[in-house]
């Protein structure tokens, strides 16, 4: 087993999907308190609504404020990677998914659904 | 054989590559008022460049991680996103004077008003990073702008005093008629030239584009060590014409014109047509590296799917940052101001951003948790540490200078 410091190890490190795409940067981290037992990392947190939080004060709120205004669910749930996913901590986080299932690719894909694919060529 | 071409072609597009429309402006106002007294900062930024340049390609080989990657996760989100905001203004702003510079060069061509080629800039622009492969895209670019070499060749032609040349660059004095505020506020402008943060974003996103290992380390070095100091030559001798022939006759620089005027006056037409050539290809170049490093490093800091090695519709935020990058870079010419200022104030602005461009990557080289055995090595961190200090000082002096001299007035 390896020791792992969170915040140098694991906040913040790009996490890339089984095909090695980039899907998000470790932008929170979840913990669950069991009753018994010591606290645990659950899961991985991504996108705005996770980073602004930690950005904080003016900038925190102007990111979360244009973050809601852009999604189209109003979601205020951060993008959620369950820590059971995670198979790797290196220079990159490596989940055993791809990309398209995490579910948290809500902005990618409104990018391309509304600009990049209705130009030609961008397959 | 095959290897023995592709460190010399590396080198030759390094050198193509190195010039951009800063390098243009900023060494041939500095030759024509202060003559060759400001070469020893082109020296001075050369060597940073080449130092930095390895450190984040060696970064970039090791880790596989480009620059804006690892500054989040060494610095944190607030302070990495500080570092973002002032590295992106400054490369939107560089972005726009590349623009400008593409389409000042066309003007020398043809005549035409240089603000009706920038939307048609932009497109091409927009349609080489849309479809163009990586590493096409960089030969293609840096192989033409070595057509620029016609200023060295200007300058021999011009039959200089070389003895004396070199006697004043070794020993610079403040010509009469120059204030010293000037004097130091120019050798700003060349200093941020040389050591533009912009090279270095794309330096390291291009080597993980490219997919360098280790083993590539070797062939990176030749590049650097090599094509930047020739590079750096190239931009001296820019300089030279300039203090040449523009000096003696008091002709200020305020257009591609006078930047060409010696080398014209030297080689006549033929000289003209390489300069048109390698105008347009050092800059539009630049321009592609500056728009791509834009979405590079937003990308890189929010942890986006970036780069040309998969198809856009793989990488759609990137792609949209980029066009909105090329689109808001050529609205910003549109609106007539005028594209050498542009270029001054970008050159002045990367000047005060440089700290935050290369503290990150002297932090990270030094890490062995991401480097491994390919740490930095003694005589480069002390080297390093002096440039930094250096940066610091430089990145501080910039605006008050500015405002003291009204801009180099």
């Amino acid at each position: 087993m390896k020791r792992r410091d969170l915040a140098l190890h694991l906040l913040d490190r790009q996490v890339q999907d089984r095909d090695g795409r980039a899907v998000s940067n470790v932008d929170d981290l979840e913990l669950t308190f069991p009753d018994n037992g010591p606290p645990y990392v659950s899961a991985i947190l991504c996108g705005p609504q996770a980073l602004a939080p930690r950005l904080g004060g003016l900038l925190g709120r102007w990111l979360q404020f244009w973050s809601e205004v852009l999604s189209r669910e109003k979601t205020v749930e951060p993008g959620r990677i369950p820590i059971e996913l995670v198979n790797g901590i290196g220079s990159a986080v490596t989940v055993t998914k791809a990309r398209s299932t995490l579910g948290v690719h809500g902005n990618e894909d409104r990018a391309r659904e509304y600009l990049i694919d209705r130009i030609p060529g961008a397959r | 054989m095959k290897k023995v071409l592709g460190v010399f072609l590396g080198v030759l597009t390094a050198i193509g590559g190195f010039v951009d429309i800063g390098d243009l402006v900023a060494n041939a106002v500095v030759g024509s008022r202060f003559g060759l007294s400001l070469a020893w900062v082109v020296v001075v930024g050369v060597v940073g460049i080449c130092l930095f340049a390895d450190m984040s390609g060696r970064v970039a080989a090791v880790t596989r991680r480009a620059t804006f990657d690892l500054v989040r996760e060494r610095l944190g989100p607030r302070f990495g996103l500080l570092n973002l905001s002032a590295s992106m203004l400054v490369t939107f702003l560089t972005l726009a004077a590349e623009v400008g510079g593409v389409a000042l060069a066309l003007e020398l061509a043809s005549s035409v008003s240089y603000l009706l080629f920038v939307p048609l800039i932009a497109f091409l622009l927009w349609l080489v990073i849309w479809r163009m492969p990586f590493e096409q895209m960089e030969r293609a670019f840096g192989l033409a702008g070595l057509a620029l070499l016609v200023f060295a060749v200007g300058l021999w032609q011009l039959g200089p005093d070389w003895s004396q040349l070199a006697h004043k660059m070794l020993n610079p004095t403040v010509p009469k008629g120059e204030g010293h505020p000037t004097y130091w506020y120019y050798a700003i402008a060349l200093f941020g030239a040389a050591m533009t943060p912009y090279e270095v974003f794309f330096f390291s996103s291009g080597a993980v584009e490219e997919g360098w290992t280790k083993k590539d380390l070797r062939i990176e070095r030749v590049n650097v060590y090599l094509g930047f100091p020739l590079g750096g030559l190239l931009s001296i001798a820019i300089a030279a014409t300039a203090a040449l022939v523009l000096l003696p006759r008091g002709i200020a620089v305020d257009h591609l014109d006078q930047v060409a005027l010696p080398t014209v006056l030297a080689l006549g037409k033929v000289g003209l047509a390489f300069l048109i050539v390698g105008f347009v290809a050092a800059t539009f170049g630049a321009a592609l590296e500056c728009a791509l490093s834009t979405g590079y490093s937003i990308s890189q800091y929010l942890g986006w799917q970036w780069g040309k090695y998969t198809a856009p519709r793989q990488a759609a935020r990137f792609h949209a940052v980029v066009l909105l990058a090329i689109i808001g870079g050529s609205m910003l010419i549109l609106t007539t101001l005028d594209p050498v200022k542009v270029t001054e104030y970008s050159l002045i602005f990367s000047a005060v951003a440089l700290p935050l461009t290369y503290f990150p990557i002297l932090v990270i080289s030094n890490d062995p948790d991401y480097m491994g055995d390919e740490v930095n090595g003694r005589v480069t961190n002390l080297l390093a540490t002096g440039y930094l200090i250096l940066l610091t000082v430089v990145s501080i002096a910039a605006i008050p200078l500015m405002l003291a001299t009204k801009a180099g007035q």
